[in-house]
Formats: structure tokens, C-alpha cells, sequence
């Protein structure tokens, strides 16, 4: 008899009893529902830390940071201006490397009229926009003349318009870095991120930085590649030719976002699969069941068994029987169980504003666990039923 | 085709041995119609559920075609029983869920026969006791004597060389149980053998021999002058 026959034979015999079924199901749903569910927060939460910590582009930083042994034989070092120009035209070349971007940044006192507030002056290239992007909310964002030019625009974050401006429109006001105008183009979005925090932030197209602080000096090289296979490769080729170029041993090094991603990825991992399994324990008290109610269906059925046998039904094939009853049963209830945690981990990601991924392999494991654990907890009852004797039960009252 | 020699049956209660078969040789030939009688405790049944191979001798021979079924082991026992034996029991024995065609369908389900041939094949045997009327009805719906004609509908699908009859007529009343005799000798005259084990000497009337079980063995062995009738 074919499995399909099998499952066939089992769901009719399972619909006979519905309440029964559904009553014992419940157990199982429970159990691979909170599994589903737990695992889906966790997924998602996971993907959304990650994805905050290695922002969105493949992007990696290039880091000066010259060791003791060289700040001692060269004590300027720490003095030394850490990326050149040249620096930025050498690493835009390495072939893997697809946008360069360059800042230099600088805390200065910003004027306006009488108000004075601290912020931190930024000059940006263009490749910046391309890869970090700025999100303006009003006005308008630095366009390409503008860094070309150099032109004394600037757009600031939403924090420093509230501290300087205090709900009057910054739009086209003038502020003075280091006594030089810059005009007020845009206005930034409130950052949302969990790592955001409002800083009073000042952009400036490069050229303009340069002009107002009378240096070529860049404080941050960040790369991008196109595929984030290569990011960690360009960005130690950069850093290689970097130490070449300033005859540095490994004053320039390149720290790898996607390593601080996979620690924060593993500890949220380990902390589903902690949940998980607290979970899952519902499931095996689920599994409990199965086999209390299959027993109780043998025992009913001794004398179905004991026709069966009669009729040509070898003991494998009894026991076969009744070991898909039990994984139809914890399947349907399983399959109920990933629907009721992808609706559970939904709302719970709607009310808690935190994504939950229900990914395919989660729910083909969940499918694959309900029958393991149908298996284990039929095995005993089927094993039962293929273990009667033929005269016996066909005499069972 | 069935050649019992020297079959002995004993069971152990407790310390005590008790020999319910106490060496019985019985041989059968193709085609014949025999009914085996005796009071109960006789060792009827347990010589039946031998000869229907759902138990084996403690020693001695069972010979069914020529093969020692009496060494065959638990699979292959399932294996005559699917394909050589056709059982009718008393108490019908259908599955109440399945209706009389699923249930008809049964035997070869386990003799791995495809659902169509299936279907095909158990809506003639449903035809040949008279229940073309009756296919999808449950058990409960039918009534004791279509319940016994779906139970040989079942025992003949496989076209067993055996069928093996437990007081078929036990719990039907006497009009039905003529009609279900009916069908047995128009079956015998088909061809099949069968074995009818009874206690009422009117069914066994039907048979064209009858062996008397008495004590673990067989006490008579006579050919009733019915039974000659009909050859």
C-alpha cells in the first residue's frame, strides 16, 4: 500500500473523529506556533540590528590608527593628516572599488546672528550622497554643482535647526563656520535608527569644507564595492596600498562591520534559539498527547486490526498505518502551527514596530519537526498495533 | 490441496499444558465444500484459525497447495492469507467507516493492486452476491444478510483457493441464512473450496462432506448424500 494510500486512509480515519484530532492537534499547533513565532521576532530582529550596524550600501571604512611602536619612532604620526587627495585617487582605482567617499569632519562653533551652537562641520564628496545618502525633509539637497563649485551651501540635521532656529525656517539663512557665510539649504529627517541620536550636524560640499578650514586634510575614507563579497578584500587592498604609500607598517586598517554584524547576529541567535526550545518543550508535551490518543485509537481499533490482518495486512504494514495516522496528525497540526505563528509574529511585529521574517527554511523545519515528532510519539502505539494478535482481535469486543 | 498431518495445538496456562488439537489429519480436495462441526471447546475454531493460517501448529504438518505453510513465517502467512484465503466471520467483520465497495476493496489494497483495476474488480464481486444496488452504502445501513454478502464479496475478490466460513449464518435469521447457503454452493459449483466450521446441522447440510471435531480430533469424516446430489 502506497503512502499516499496511507494518508489518504488516515485522514478519513482522523476526520471520524474531528473533535478528537483537533482537540490533540492543539498541542502541536501550540508548540510550532510559539517556535514559528519566536524564531520569526528573532529572525527579524536580527536582520534589522544587522542591517543598521553595516548600513545599507557595502560599504567598509578605512581607519587610520598608527600603532605604538610607530607613534614612538615617528611622533608626528598621530599629528599627520590621516587620508590625502592622492590617498582618495590611488584607492578609487583598485578595481573592486566602485564609489569612494570622503568626509572630513571637524567640531566647530556655528553663528547665527547672536546664537552660537556646537557642531560637527562635515565636508562631503559627492559619492557620499550616492552611498550614504542624506535624506532631506525640507528644502533641498546638495546637487552636484554644488560640490563642484564649492558653493557655501549647507544642508544640517533636524536637531541643530531645533537648537539654533527653534521652529523658524531655516531655509536660505545664512550661518557662519569660522566666521565664513554658508547658506541653509535643506533640512535632514529625523533620524529613526536605534543607533541614531540627534547630533547637531553640519553638511558642506568638500571644496567648501576645504575652503573654510584651509585644508586638504580627509578624516574618513569609506569604500564601496559592488558585491559585498568583495568589500573585505578591496578594503585590505586599500589599506595595504595606503601603508605603502606612507610607509606605515598597519597604521591604515579597515574594520569589518559584517564581523560586529555576525557577533550581534549569533547573540540574538543564541537567544531564539534559548526561547525556541523553551517553546518547543509545549511541542513535546504536544507529541505526549499524540501518543496518549493513538493508544486509545489502537485499542478502539483492535478489531479493524485484527479484519486487516486477516485480510492479507502484514505487521509492517499495520504499523505503518498507524505511524502516518500520527504524522498526519502532528503534520495538519504543524502546518496549523506555522500559520498560526506567521499570523502571531505579524501582529506582534505590527504593535512592536520590529520586523519578523517567517524565511522558508523556518517553515519547512517546522513542517520537517512535526513529523519527527510525530514518528517518535507514534512509533510506540503503532508498534502496539502491528504487535496483536490476529484471533484475539478479531474476537475484541 | 489443504493435507493436515498429525496437527497438534496446545497452549500453556500457567504451569499446565493443554492440548486443544490433539493430532488431526485431515485432507481436502480442490473444489470440495466441507463443513467441520462440533460442540464448542471442540477445537474447532482453533483448527480454523490454523487452516486459515492466522496461527500455526505446534507441530505437525500443514500442507495448503503443496507448500508447508506450517514453516512459513509471520509475512509470508499474511501473504497466503491475502491471496489463498477468503474468510467469512460471523460477526461479518467489515470496517464501519469504509462502505461496501472500499470495504470489498480491502484484500487487494494489501495485494498491491492498482485503485482502478481495484474498483473494477470489487464492483463485480459486489455484482456476483447481488449488491450492485449497495456499493456506497456504510455497513450500518445495509442490513445483517447484505452485510454477509459484502463479507464473501470481500473473501472472493482476491479469487482465493479457499474460503474459509466461520458460522457464516450465526447471526442471521433462518430465511436470510438459506440465501447466504445459496450463494455458497453457487460458489462451490464455480469452482472454490470451502470450508464452512458450524455447529447447526442444517447449514452443514449445504456441505458436501462434514468433519466432526470432538475433543481435538476428528471424530467422523462423511460424505452427506446432498453433497453427491449436487456433483
Amino acid at each position: 500500500m502506497s503512502v499516499a494510500e496511507n494518508m489518504k486512509m488516515a485522514l478519513s480515519s482522523l476526520l471520524a473523529h474531528k473533535l478528537r484530532s483537533i482537540l490533540t492537534m492543539i498541542g502541536i499547533i501550540i508548540g510550532v506556533g510559539s517556535v514559528i513565532t519566536v524564531v520569526a521576532i528573532g529572525q527579524g530582529g536580527e536582520a534589522m540590528l544587522k542591517s543598521q550596524i553595516v548600513g545599507a550600501g557595502n560599504t567598509i571604512e578605512l581607519f587610520y590608527m598608527p600603532s605604538d611602536e610607530e607613534l614612538i619612532a615617528n611622533p608626528n604620526a598621530m599629528m599627520m593628516a590621516p587620508f590625502t587627495q592622492e590617498d582618495l585617487k590611488a584607492v578609487e582605482k583598485i578595481p573592486e572599488v566602485t564609489k569612494v567617499v570622503a568626509t572630513s569632519s571637524e567640531y566647530g562653533n556655528v553663528r547665527v546672528r547672536e546664537d552660537t551652537l556646537e557642531a560637527s562641520i562635515t565636508g562631503i564628496n559627492q559619492a557620499y550622497l550616492d552611498v550614504n545618502g542624506l535624506k532631506v525633509d525640507t528644502g533641498r539637497n546638495l546637487l552636484a554643482a554644488d560640490f563642484l563649485g564649492g558653493r557655501r551651501v549647507a544642508v544640517v540635521s533636524s536637531s541643530f535647526r531645533e537648537e539654533l532656529f527653534e521652529g523658524e525656517d531655516p531655509l536660505g539663512k545664512v550661518i557662519f563656520v569660522r566666521s565664513q557665510p554658508v547658506e541653509i539649504v535643506g533640512v535632514l529627517e529625523q533620524p529613526t535608527g536605534l543607533f541614531s541620536f540627534g547630533a547637531n550636524e553640519v553638511y558642506l560640499p568638500w571644496n567648501t569644507w576645504r575652503t573654510i578650514y584651509a585644508s586638504n586634510e580627509l578624516s574618513q575614507v569609506t569604500l564601496q564595492t559592488e558585491n559585498a563579497e568583495d568589500l573585505q578584500e578591496a578594503g585590505q587592498k586599500a589599506a595595504d596600498l595606503l601603508n605603502r604609500m606612507h610607509n606605515t607598517e598597519e597604521a591604515y586598517q579597515v574594520i569589518n562591520m559584517e564581523e560586529i554584524a555576525a557577533g550581534v547576529g549569533q547573540v540574538t541567535r543564541i537567544m531564539t534559539i534559548i526561547i525556541s526550545s523553551i517553546a518547543g518543550v509545549s511541542l513535546l508535551v504536544g507529541g505526549i498527547g499524540v501518543m496518549n490518543i493513538m493508544l486509545v485509537s489502537v485499542t478502539e481499533r483492535t478489531r479493524e486490526i485484527g479484519v486487516r490482518m486477516s485480510l492479507g495486512a502484514t505487521r509492517g504494514q499495520i504499523l505503518l498505518q498507524f505511524l502516518i495516522e500520527a504524522v498526519t496528525l502532528t503534520l495538519i497540526g504543524g502546518g496549523i502551527g506555522i500559520l498560526l505563528g506567521w499570523g502571531t509574529s505579524s501582529i506582534v511585529s505590527h504593535f512592536a514596530g520590529w520586523p519578523a521574517l517567517v524565511s522558508w527554511p523556518v517553515i519547512v523545519g517546522g513542517l520537517l519537526f512535526s513529523m519527527i515528532i510525530g514518528v517518535i510519539f507514534g512509533i510506540l502505539p503503532a508498534n502496539k498495533a502491528s504487535k496483536l494478535d490476529p484471533i484475539a482481535s478479531l474476537r475484541y469486543e | 490441496m489443504i493435507r493436515l498431518q498429525s496437527v497438534v495445538k496446545s497452549y500453556s496456562i500457567g504451569k499446565e499444558q493443554v492440548d486443544v488439537l490433539k493430532g488431526i489429519d485431515l485432507h481436502i480436495k480442490e473444489g470440495e465444500f466441507t463443513a467441520i462441526m462440533g460442540p464448542s471447546g471442540s477445537g474447532k475454531s482453533t483448527l480454523m484459525n490454523i487452516v486459515g493460517c492466522l496461527d500455526r501448529p505446534s507441530s505437525g504438518d500443514y500442507y495448503l497447495n503443496d507448500h508447508l505453510v506450517s514453516q512459513y513465517d509471520e509475512k509470508e502467512l499474511a501473504q497466503v492469507r491475502n491471496r489463498s484465503i477468503g474468510f467469512v466471520f460471523q460477526q461479518f467483520q467489515l470496517l464501519p467507516r469504509l462502505n461496501a465497495l472500499k470495504n470489498v476493496e480491502l484484500p487487494m489494497i494489501y495485494a498491491g493492486v492498482k485503485k482502478k483495476e481495484r474498483e473494477e474488480r470489487a464492483s463485480e464481486a459486489l455484482h456476483k452476491v447481488g449488491l450492485s444496488d449497495r456499493m456506497g452504502h456504510l455497513p450500518n445501513e445495509l442490513s445483517g444478510g447484505q452485510k454477509q454478502r459484502v463479507a464473501i464479496a470481500r473473501a472472493i475478490v482476491n479469487n482465493p483457493d479457499l474460503i474459509l466460513a466461520d458460522e457464516p449464518t450465526g447471526a442471521l435469521d433462518s430465511k436470510t441464512s438459506v440465501q447466504i447457503m445459496e450463494l455458497f454452493t453457487m460458489l462451490n459449483q464455480e469452482g472454490t473450496t470451502i470450508i464452512l466450521v458450524t455447529h447447526e446441522s442444517e447449514v452443514a447440510e449445504y456441505a458436501r462432506r462434514t468433519v466432526f471435531v470432538r475433543d481435538g480430533m476428528v471424530m467422523q469424516n462423511e460424505t452427506t448424500v446432498k453433497g453427491g446430489e449436487s456433483l
